[in-house]
């Protein structure tokens, strides 16, 4: 079967939903072309309770919609056609701002103007969410990072009830999973095979908002099993932009941003249940100070993984859960390094990226010197070059190559006043937990 | 003086136990005394001894796990109903063996008990007294013995219980504090005529505990790891045994550690100080410390195997002298940190060292390692808890500075060659040392007594090092491992019984027909069934999509008819290749990869409808309208290549295969610019890989980067399948890579796999016979020569490769002459065969090398203007 170049699509259709038995199904479509499914499978989920079903139902719309981004970027259409029941305002402004934001990167990267093509058609109204008594307990999504892991740590050390949840296949993950004894929930995911013909086809491709989607799947899961909160990790720097582009900002992690959280649990509030929380409980924590976090805990070392190429096998050697040369490796690697004893970050990463000459232009591009911070949910420039400092003041670290080429070339540049550690690892700025969880965090202020 | 006691059976200081007999030391660890059948098998060592006139002395560790639960209970501090529970544990245990031993008279068990419950209660396991814990964890070896010694009395061996803290009294060494005095002490030995001859007048067959002492003050003390083995030691330098015997759940000690080396051998002979050296770096059988005591006291150690009790094991005494030297065994230390400090002092500083080492041993920081230049000095440090989990590294460093500039290099794997006499191995390590990628050596250590060389080196160049050295090591026969003084049968042999044994190549049952091809000359022969039946096999895995045969392996066309028989496509890299693949299969099974092919080939090879790889972005630079609009597969190179020999190694910044990472973006700009599919990624980093791990990890790399790419619909992950050349070669288990390819498929569903075996197919179904012609004695050496050479088979010339070689013609002979098989080439590398073990040849002989079928006819040159070997097929 061949199909016909998406991008040449007049109008991207949200075509229905439907939930039964544990599966979800999304339906999508291109003009009159194939009906694209993709199915979401929710293992051992129990029958929905009748006073959840309207919350459910909202919450499945809501995953229709947010999911769709997969799909509706192959073509990127000027016409976005809602098939059942119409939108409220609010909701076409939350997906308007998600797949505009969401797909920040995507049309910089693809040279395109996305502005003149995102516009969710509303017409209806709703009637408020109400509390639905969901029980107290928290669904944390687990990515085999360092996040998640220092988010797990703190939840059990406060005597929080709480499962790790995660998406997909990754044996990676599930190895995390395994290590912090949290009971586990595995969701699967299966794209509408469609997807690849029309990527042959010619589609656009890129980066998409996944966290907006895994957190939309992930309020279906809290609806079903029962959880009052999704407790995210994501931390004050994933607010700021990568770089900015026709006058807009872009961010390749916004859906991991304050701006996305904020709006999101808002509307879950209003639309799904009154009781619902949507928050992240490092939010008002720097990338640093969460690192500071994860170094207490050496649990971990052996099966994390942050590097987004290896990041879906599993292997025994560090080799084989970091590539050691894009800029998550380079990052986590940096981060760390002040707060962990040397040779125990050199085991976790199976070699020593700071003395070697060839991540120059890596470890350079975090600390934005001769251009933008990559495209990959790293830190802020300046905790990098704040990490950087450090470890020139540091004995075991300043002769290595990269540090040492620090000291000598950048640091003469920097005003040494902004280099400093410990501001950045100030526990401040706004969140949106519940009380309960809100204490966690007060505790580290 | 070892020697003759082999020899003679007698001992010097035989003649004053001759009466009463000599004695040998028994000693069985946890796994060992956890069991009923265990315990039988305990009985029956110790009574074979007895029955030979011994005196028997059986040492003993706790029951598995047990020291373990003491160690908990003794680590326990204020919380007494974790010891409680403990003790509940431990009480169960015990009950439970006894009754499976079928023990009545539990007094002296009871007594033990006794003590375990009044010690978990004892107001001293509050602030964790040494005294106590050392008293906590004596009682697993206490309970243990004394089961055992009911046990061996009730099956009618009467074995004597022996309290080993009344004869081994331990002694502080200078410096060892308090936490050492008592979990970790030392006993001095030397032989005691007295208390042998005290406890003869005793009895005959003991049983006593090992890991314990006492101090001068009488309190019970630990000998800390390795303590059962070195209390064996201790009581068999005191009583000067005839031999210490280790058993344990493996035959002794190996040329490598055997879980990462099936092929390494048992070393059947040591001397004290080869197996202390093996020991320290990295055998984890015997510790080091129970090595000193029976050196000193000049009495045999043997590590031995209960399950295999018919195997000699290693026998380790003093050196033997003349023995030609050997490299004995390849270990290695993974997570070693070193330490580089630059002086920063005037030149020839006096007390740079001094000042140096006074900072590690404040920081408690015991150095092994230390290489030294007029400016530098580095050391290594040992993994430890404490140098991983603490800041004492930082602390260390900033002494450090003050005296120096510091570097810290880590994460380090140390490398060492264990033999007596190794500076006189050193010219045939050179090529062994090529296995290492010497550009990530950071140290080199070869010690005055001349028993090691050690190289330190990062730990990710390290990886899948050990099997490779110890195979060249093997090669260049530094490893002596066809000396049956000093080495045993391969791990391998011994323990893989799940093995299917080797099934008999095909040209034994075919050897009456192919004598008769050798008549007419040199003849390379194929056996198509061997062909069709890797084919078969490839076809079965259930991972790969779509197999291409790379043709250039063997292009015959009657090999290439049965291969596009078996549903391969092939896999050509030149015009020509291509043009002949064209007429066997269809456009869609021909895939063309080319290096550094002229714009021609690419624009005839999109005529004919393959599928084109490219590993550069020249050609679309400057031929862009060839490609515009086309779908390509794209080489990359992952930045390290794979291989039995630097030539076949086609990946790394050396190689001129494969585009450079640095590179994508501009290839993936300039393909957008020319309207150019990206529709699969493809990496072949070498051949002759015989581990599985490989693919996987090109596989996963491969499609981590095909996320970058919008089209991608396949990863091609190359071939280099290897085929075992060496008889102790592990093969390739197709299996294991089938389900390890498979897991990566399973998190990336979206892209096909594809595979291009060579050498795979069709290596073994080839055979080379080629005719003796003349011999010649030359020194030691024997020649053998034939009639055909490297202008037939260039491959052991080219790349070093190892064929198998026989004398067709005496099949049955005995194999007791040493050759050099050499062809007629005017070339001193025309060498088909070094040092090769075949009967007594004569001219006319037919020789057969094996594994011709791959890269041998395909390869051959009229060189000197002879022709090269006729291709048949049958």
């Amino acid at each position: 079967m061949s199909l016909p170049d998406p991008r040449q699509a007049a109008a991207f259709r949200f075509v229905r939903a439907a939930y039964a038995d544990g599966e979800a199904q999304l339906v999508y479509a291109f003009d009159g072309g194939p009906e694209l499914a993709e199915r979401i499978v929710f293992p051992a989920a129990p029958e929905v309770l009748p006073e959840r079903r309207a919350g459910l139902a909202a919450a499945l719309k809501l995953l229709h919609l947010i999911a769709g981004i997969s799909y509706y970027k192959a073509g990127v259409p000027r016409r976005i056609e809602i098939e059942e029941s119409p939108l409220d305002a609010a909701t076409a402004r939350l997906l308007d701002a998600l797949y505009l934001n969401g797909l920040g990167e995507f049309a910089y990267q693809n040279k395109l103007d996305l502005r003149e093509h995102i516009h969710f058609p509303h017409a209806g109204s709703h009637v408020p969410a109400a509390s639905l008594g969901l029980p107290a307990r928290s669904l944390v999504p687990v990515g085999g990072g360092k996040d998640s892991l220092v988010t797990v740590e703190l939840l059990r050390q406060a005597g929080e009830p709480a499962t790790a949840a995660w998406v997909g296949n990754s044996p990676l993950i599930a190895a995390c999973v395994a290590t912090t004894g949290l009971s586990g929930l595995n969701i699967q995911r299966q794209l509408a095979p469609q997807l690849f013909e029309y990527n042959k086809a010619g589609a656009w491709n890129g980066h998409i908002p996944v966290t907006a989607i895994n957190s939309a799947i992930l309020v279906m899961a809290a609806l079903l099993y029962g959880y009052d909160s999704i407790v995210f990790s994501n931390e004050r720097s994933a607010s700021s932009a990568t770089l900015e582009y026709q006058g807009q900002a872009v961010n390749h992690q916004w859906s991991k941003g304050w701006e996305f959280e904020q709006s999101l649990a808002a509307w879950l509030r209003s639309h799904v249940a009154a009781d619902l929380n949507y928050c992240s409980l490092l939010r008002p924590l720097s990338e640093l100070a969460v690192t500071r976090l994860f170094a207490r805990e050496s649990r971990y070392d052996g099966v994390f993984s942050s590097c987004n190429r290896n990041f879906r096998i599993l292997g025994p050697r560090p080799a084989d859960r970091w590539c050691g040369q894009c800029p998550k490796c380079h990052f986590v690697f940096l981060a760390l390094a002040p707060f962990l004893p040397k040779p125990r970050l050199l085991a976790i990463f199976g070699r020593n990226l700071l003395d070697d000459e060839t991540q120059q232009a890596g470890f350079d591009a975090l600390m934005e010197f001769n251009g933008h911070k990559p495209f990959e949910c790293v830190g802020e420039g300046r905790e990098s070059r704040a990490a950087m400092y450090a470890l020139s003041q540091r004995a075991e670290w300043r002769e290595d190559a990269l540090v040492a080429r620090f000291a000598r070339l950048l640091l003469p540049q920097l005003d040494a006043a902004e280099l400093a550690l410990e501001p950045l690892l100030q526990v401040e700025g706004p969140h949106g937990l519940p009380p309960r969880l809100a204490g966690i965090v007060d505790a580290l202020r | 003086m070892y020697r003759q006691n082999e020899r003679n059976g007698v001992n010097t200081l035989e003649s004053a136990n001759a009466a009463h007999g000599g004695w040998v030391v028994v000693k069985f660890g946890g796994t060992s005394v956890s069991t009923r059948p265990r315990w039988d098998t305990i009985c029956r060592i110790a009574r074979d001894w007895h029955a030979q006139g011994k005196r028997v002395l059986i040492v003993v560790s706790a029951l598995s796990g047990i020291t373990d639960k003491l160690k908990a209970i003794a680590e326990s501090g204020g919380d007494a109903a974790r010891r409680q529970a403990l003790h509940a544990e431990i009480l169960a245990r015990h009950e439970a063996m006894f009754a499976e031993l079928g023990l009545d008279d539990r007094a002296t068990l009871q007594y033990w008990l006794d003590r375990l419950a009044a010690l978990s209660t004892d107001a001293r396991a509050e602030t964790g007294a040494l005294a106590w814990q050392a008293e906590v964890l004596a009682l697993g070896e206490q309970l243990s013995s004394t089961l055992g010694a009911a046990y061996l009395s009730a099956q009618g061996l009467p074995a004597r219980w022996l309290d080993a803290r009344q004869h081994l009294l331990a002694q502080a060494l200078p410096n060892q504090n308090a936490w050492g005095c008592y979990l970790s002490a030392s006993v001095p030995t030397a032989p005691d005529p007295a208390l042998a001859a005290a406890l003869a007048a005793q009895g005959e067959v003991f049983i006593s505990q090992g890991f314990m002492a006492r101090n001068a003050a009488g309190e019970t003390v630990i000998l800390g790891r390795g303590g059962s083995d070195t209390s064996a030691a201790y009581f068999g330098a005191l009583l000067k045994a005839e031999k210490v015997e280790i058993w344990t759940d493996v035959a002794g000690m190996f040329s490598a550690n055997p879980r990462i080396v099936p092929a390494a051998r048992l070393l059947s002979r040591l001397d004290y100080e080869e197996a202390q050296e093996i020991a320290t770096t990295g055998a984890k059988v015997l510790h080091p410390r129970c090595l000193n005591p029976v050196r000193e006291a000049g009495v045999p150690l043997l590590v031995r195997d209960t399950n295999r009790p018919e195997l000699a094991g290693t026998e380790i005494g003093a050196s033997a002298g003349a023995a030609a030297p050997s490299v004995k065994a390849v270990s290695e230390r993974r997570g070693i940190t070193l330490i580089s400090m630059e002086s920063v002092g005037m030149w020839q500083q006096v007390g740079f060292l001094a000042d140096v080492f006074e900072r590690f041993k404040r920081h408690g920081l015991s150095i092994d390692l230390i290489s030294s230049a007029e400016t530098n000095v580095t050391v290594s440090l040992d993994p430890s808890e404490n140098l991983v989990n603490s800041d004492v590294l930082s602390a260390l460093a900033v002494d450090l500075a003050e005296v120096c500039r510091v570097k810290v290099i880590a994460p380090c794997t140390a490398v060492t060659l264990v033999g007596r006499g190794m500076r006189s191995l050193l010219p045939r390590l050179a090529g062994v040392l090529a296995e290492f990628d010497l550009q990530r050596v950071h140290l080199v250590s070869q010690s005055s007594n001349n028993l090691n060389l050690t190289i330190v080196l990062d730990e990710a160049a390290a990886d899948g090092l050990v099997p490779n050295l110890h195979a060249a090591l093997i090669k260049a026969e530094a490893l002596r491992a066809e000396d049956p003084a000093v080495f045993g049968p391969a791990w391998r042999e011994l323990y893989a019984h799940a093995q299917a044994p080797q099934a008999q190549p095909w040209w034994r049952r075919r050897r009456e027909e192919l004598l008769q091809l050798a008549r007419d000359g040199a003849r390379y022969v194929y056996d198509l069934a061997s062909v069709r039946e890797r084919a078969a096999a490839l076809r079965a895995l259930k991972a790969p999509d779509r197999w291409f045969y790379a043709l250039k392996a063997n292009s015959h066309p009657a090999v290439l008819a049965v291969i596009a028989e078996a549903g391969l496509g092939l896999e050509c890299v030149s015009l020509p290749e291509l043009e002949l693949a064209a007429g066997l299969v269809g456009p869609e099974r021909l895939l063309f990869t080319p290096n550094f092919a002229p714009q021609a080939e690419y624009a005839a090879a999109f005529a004919r409808g393959a599928r084109v790889t490219l590993d550069n972005l020249h050609p679309l630079q400057h031929w862009g309208e060839t490609f515009r609009g086309r779908a390509v597969m794209l080489r990359v190179d992952l930045g390290s290549g794979r291989g039995h020999h630097d030539k076949v190694r086609t990946g790394g910044a050396g190689s001129k295969f494969g585009l450079s990472l640095d590179q994508l973006d501009e290839f993936r700009r300039l393909a957008r610019e020319l309207d150019l599919a990206v529709v699969g990624l493809h990496a072949h980093l070498g051949s002759g890989i015989l581990d599985s791990g490989h693919w996987r990890e090109v596989y996963a790399q491969l499609a981590a980067l095909a996320q970058g790419f919008n089209r991608v619909e396949a990863i091609n992950i190359g071939g280099g399948l290897g085929v075992p050349s060496q008889p102790l070669d592990t093969p390739l288990d197709l299996a294991a890579l089938d389900a390890q390819l498979a897991e990566i498929k399973a998190a990336y569903p979206q892209f096909e796999l594809w595979l291009e075996p060579g050498r795979y197919l069709v290596a073994d179904a080839g055979v080379l016979l080629a005719r003796v012609t003349q011999l010649k004695r030359k020194g030691d050496y024997r020649y053998v020569g034939v009639d055909t050479g490297m202008n037939s088979l260039i491959r052991p010339a080219l790349y070093d490769a190892w064929h198998e070689i026989v004398n067709l013609s005496r099949c049955d002979e005995a194999a007791d002459t040493l050759y050099q098989v050499v062809g007629p080439i005017c070339e001193s590398g025309d060498v088909l065969g070094s040092n090769r073990r075949l009967p007594e040849c004569a001219d006319g002989d037919v020789l057969l090398i094996a594994q011709a079928g791959a890269y041998g006819a395909a390869m051959a040159s009229h060189y000197n203007l002879r022709a090269p070997a006729a291709e048949v097929v049958i």
